[in-house]
């Protein structure tokens, strides 16, 4: 019974090739969008899942309550690890220390090999490993007890080596500075991991030689100290966290406006929190995921849509064999069954092209997403996920035109008076179309506000200069220090550069270290300041504007102080000229004085507000060399400028990069997402436009007699092209009334993330509105075109 | 074998009642073959639509084989006309995506017959109408009166008692339609199907042995 259905299916199928190709290409679009989604969302689920214990580990983080808002930071100070063991024995603490932009030197018989580790160099304890655990292909945690000892990732040991298995007791230098002995090698972590630890040196190592930053003040607190926990069993978070509530209160000074707290978070939150970050290589908001899943839930559910209007319309041409197989006995569940089998037929095949398509797009994805390695199409979650997903598209396609062909009368059936206005459901019909056409026009508005925010952001004035820039990154050891003067004098001889100058980040950064500080001999005010370092050479080479007064002279250490204008306004200091000569400290330190204010320039991304700032010069702060070169020649200046760097710093890796295109990288997130909004709103109105031209298809196959009478009364082509025309004019007319406030509501809330954002504007409404019409009017021409031309007189013969 | 008493048939148009049957009184045996004849218009594919149970009637009994079919349920009903009625079509209506064979296999598909009897049973109706060469073929690949052919091949699988004919030689010429009408004779004789016709045509309600004549949803007079 199912062959012989199946047998139908196919022949019909064939028959109407046109219908079919409309119908399982929309479903076979609309069904890949979906795997290639389902895809994504379920590796970025997937983050960590294999790690042992994965409900049993936390992360504890920082939070500082102002009188201006609440800081977090991911870091904990580093005498809070010793504090924590004591204090809540029962659970095991690790530490895991971060230092991104570290060299690795590693001298070999013939030549010294040098690599800056983008990813991270990292030091740890052996209660990390536990905690965090790996496979050991040569040693075991306990190896990390001494100081000076390194583990490696067996991908890095072959880089590093040519060789992991005997690789073991081989030195590395770190920083041109620490000394380390392999000790141990661990197997390379997955792809889906925020912990792909390659590189891992001993904490001991800090601990012993004072290095890297660390120091047993409670006070400061760096991001890139972070402690996890390993909850022993029925030990719950709130206990915890009460725990931890009394260890703040003993150890932190908690004066004044600054209410310093820890806080747990868990494994499982830890690659979805965008404020705090984590150690892998991106984070991705619950949020995104949620709308990437309802953007493929809304394509499915535009795909079934075509898929019955057009099957609807089509039960006209089917009516007669209904009637046929009545009155041969067939009883209307039979016949629904048929109809149904029918659809299943027709969502199996677009399934194959779907997987097909998918597989197709998939090493694409790269430049989309941020992944890493290429997800896998074949695997038992997949086909799980397919087969849901062809029985819930079947049944929700399916059901409704099934329903009316089962439900013609025979004789009704075989007189041929079925026709459109019988089918019924004309109104039905028409809300689908409204809602495919309200979704498309809902992701064009989106995808022109995101592309409209992104160009404003690209060119926005950022208050200083950041063509030309080259920035190139560094140490601040004495003997980097040593030798910049003389690097300084001969790059600028160089006759590419315009200008260059030390400081510890560009003006744009999302770093920004701040500080407690006090003005005019008062008592400190209830704000932070944040702090940038440059020499003298620092406004010129990004071309910042003084208001008032100038810059400080060339010095080794803080002199006078330079701030910004939102400093001012914070501090009620209405004219610029009133802040040169008053005094300043930050921390506990001695009194500056202020000798220029700066027209404000944006210190982060524009996704903030700008910060109220203090540049001074500190030399020991001077890790990044900035150098403004003229436009011409930038590939033979930038030849020369390496050159120089060598012979100054042989022993450092040269890692020059362009200011433009790291602040680009600020945005990637953003930028993916539109080209994401791109993507999805040209699919969504192409499935639209490919159920609008099946429906009119098919009201032109209809309406051929009326067209006939019409054009033998009179009407000439305008008259035929607008009575089809106003059938979905009217339509997406209503579908855009639906769609725009939804859309503005949602884009509001997106821009809501940018503290510098533009206003959605009526042009954007009114050029998604023509956008629509005019793909919708296009789909639909040749066959409105095409009847109106047609020949009355052959439309008008009876049968 | 059919009993109809004081049967009615109208539609509302606009407020009045349109008759389609009026008063109509019938009675056929089993083995009869009764021709229907009458102007365009008189009721007469209403009345075998009736009949054959494809069509409701607003007032009246209906007795089929001593039943009335006012007490059988719709399953019921539709199993009574499944089994015992096999209806031909002056249009054929033959399912253009079916091969002959197939065609013909279409109403056993409906009674849950198994694939080997089915191909078994088919294979004798090609035999006994000669066209098992055509087996493969789809419709639109044969004439009018061979598709005919089929259409009345595919009423008598099932072995009815009652076949229904609604014009069954209009669309054919009249040496096809003398073929059919052999063929309906033989049938009425040698198997005892009992054959209700509507016709126009004089010449085809000769064969049957009894004239019902309508006018306007009446039925006239019996010859």
């Amino acid at each position: 019974m199912i062959l012989n259905y199946f047998k139908t299916a196919y022949r019909n199928l064939i028959r109407h090739k046109s219908y079919a190709f409309i119908n399982v290409s929309g479903l076979a679009i609309g069904l890949a969008a979906c795997i290639l989604l389902f895809l994504v969302v379920r590796y970025e689920l997937s983050y960590d899942t294999f790690r042992a214990n994965y409900d049993k580990i936390y992360h504890i983080y920082t939070q500082d309550t102002y009188s201006d808002g609440i800081d977090y930071t991911p870091g904990v100070p580093f005498p809070a690890l010793k504090a924590l063991r004591t204090d809540l024995p029962q659970i095991k603490s690790g530490a895991l220390f971060s230092s991104f932009g570290s060299q690795v030197t590693i001298k070999e018989e013939r030549e010294t090999k040098k690599f800056i580790e983008d990813n991270g160099v990292f030091f740890a304890d052996p209660d990390l490993f536990e905690i965090i655990q790996f496979k050991w292909l040569i040693g075991n945690p306990g190896v990390l007890a001494e100081p000076h000892a390194m583990v490696l990732s067996k991908s890095t040991a072959l880089k590093y080596f040519n060789d992991w298995q005997n690789c073991v007791g081989k030195t590395i230098k770190l920083d041109n500075a620490l000394d380390f002995r392999i000790a141990g090698v661990i197997e390379d972590a997955p792809y889906n991991s925020d912990f792909r630890l390659r590189v891992v040196g001993s904490f001991k190592t800090m601990e012993d030689t004072k290095t890297m930053g660390y120091t047993t003040d409670w006070g400061s607190t760096t991001s890139n100290f972070q402690v996890y926990m390993l909850f022993p069993d029925r030990l719950t978070e709130a206990n915890v966290e009460k725990q931890l509530l009394a260890l703040s209160k003993k150890y932190y000074k908690n004066e004044g406006n600054n209410k310093r707290l820890n806080l747990l978070r868990p494994l499982k939150d830890i690659h979805y929190d965008t404020e705090l970050g984590n150690t892998g290589n991106h984070v991705i908001g619950r949020s995104t995921l949620l709308t990437l899943s309802l953007i493929g839930f809304l394509i499915i559910i535009m795909a079934c849509i075509n898929f019955i209007n057009l099957s609807t319309a089509q039960a006209v041409s089917r009516s007669k064999e209904v009637g046929i197989r009545k009155v041969l006995g067939s009883n209307r569940p039979q016949l629904f069954w048929q109809m149904l089998t029918e659809t299943n037929f027709i969502v199996l095949v677009s399934s194959l092209l779907a997987v097909f398509l998918a597989w197709l797009i998939l090493p694409y994805l790269k430049h989309v997403v941020s992944l890493e390695e290429d997800l896998s199409l074949f695997n038992f979650q997949s086909f799980l996920f397919l087969t849901c997903l062809l029985i819930l598209v079947t049944f929700l396609a399916g059901i409704y035109p099934s329903l009316i062909l089962s439900g013609f009368k025979p004789v009704v059936a075989l007189k041929n008076k079925i026709n459109s206005a019988t089918v019924g459901g004309i109104s039905l019909r028409r809300t689908l179309v409204v809602v495919q056409f309200a979704i498309s026009q809902a992701l064009i508005i989106g995808t022109i506000v995101a592309i409209t925010q992104m160009d404003f952001i690209r060119s926005a004035d950022l208050g200083f200069n950041k063509d030309a820039l080259l920035l190139l990154g560094g140490n601040t050891d004495t003997l980097v220090l040593k030798n910049q003067p003389a690097f300084k004098e001969e790059i600028s001889k160089i006759p590419g550069v315009q200008i260059v100058s030390f400081a510890s980040d560009m003006p744009s950064s999302d770093n920004n270290s701040g500080t407690n500080f006090a003005v005019d001999h008062k008592p400190d005010e209830l704000f932070t300041l944040y702090l940038k370092f440059g020499d003298e050479d620092y406004f010129k080479t990004f071309g910042l504007t003084f208001i008032a007064g100038k810059g400080y002279d060339k010095s080794d250490t803080m002199t006078d102080v330079v701030v910004n204008e939102t400093l001012l306004k914070k501090l009620n200091i209405t004219s610029p000229e009133l802040a040169i000569g008053k005094t300043l400290r930050i921390g506990g330190g001695r009194w500056k004085t202020i000798c220029g204010v700066v027209k404000d320039f944006k210190t982060n991304s524009l996704r903030e507000e700008v910060k109220p700032i203090m540049i001074s010069s500190k030399r020991k702060r001077y890790q990044l060399t900035c150098i403004k070169l003229h436009t011409q020649n930038l590939v033979l200046t930038q030849k020369e400028i390496q050159r120089s760097w060598d012979k100054f710093f042989p022993d450092y890796v040269y890692t020059g990069s362009f200011m433009d295109e790291t602040i680009e990288r600020f945005y990637q997130q953003e930028t993916q997402m539109a080209l994401l909004y791109k993507i999805f709103a040209a699919l969504a109105i192409f499935i639209s436009c490919l159920g609008l031209y099946g429906l009119i298809s098919f009201m032109v196959v209809q309406k051929t007699k009326e067209v006939g009478i019409r054009k033998v009364l009179g009407a000439g082509i305008g008259n035929i092209l607008y009575l089809f025309s106003k059938e979905f004019a009217l339509l997406i007319l209503i579908a855009f009334i639906v769609a725009a406030p939804l859309a503005y509501y949602f884009m509001n809330e997106w821009l809501g993330n940018f503290a510098y954002r533009i206003d959605i504007s009526p042009g954007v409404f009114i050029l998604a509105m023509l956008t629509s019409l005019s793909v919708a009017f296009l789909a639909v021409s040749y066959k409105t075109l095409k009847a109106a031309l047609m020949n009355p007189v052959k439309s008008l013969r009876s049968e | 074998m059919i009993q109809l008493n004081n049967i009615f048939k109208w539609v509302n148009t606009g407020g009045n009642k349109t008759f389609l049957l009026r008063d109509i009184n019938l009675s056929i045996r089993e083995g009869e073959f009764v021709s229907i004849m009458g102007p365009s218009g008189s009721g007469k594919s209403t009345l075998l639509n009736v009949i054959g149970m494809l069509d409701n009637f607003d007032e009246g009994d209906y007795l089929f084989m001593e039943k009335n079919i006012k007490d059988l349920k719709e399953k019921h009903r539709s199993q009574v006309y499944k089994e015992h009625i096999g209806f031909v079509f002056q249009a054929y209506h033959l399912i253009d995506e079916l091969t002959v064979f197939e065609n013909i296999e279409t109403p056993l598909l409906y009674r849950n017959m198994k694939s080997t009897e089915r191909k078994a049973a088919v294979s004798d109706m090609l035999d006994r109408f000669n066209i098992v060469g055509k087996k493969d073929l789809f419709p639109e690949q044969l004439s009018g009166g061979q598709q005919q052919l089929v259409g009345i091949a595919r009423a008598l699988i099932d072995n009815p008692k009652l076949l229904l004919a609604d014009e069954p030689t209009g669309n054919l010429n009249s040496k096809q339609g003398e073929e059919i009408m052999d063929l309906f004779s033989k049938i009425n004789k040698e198997n005892k199907v009992t054959i209700i016709q509507v016709t126009h045509s004089e010449k085809n309600a000769s064969y049957g042995s009894r004239i019902i004549n309508l006018l306007d949803g009446r039925i006239e007079k019996e010859g």
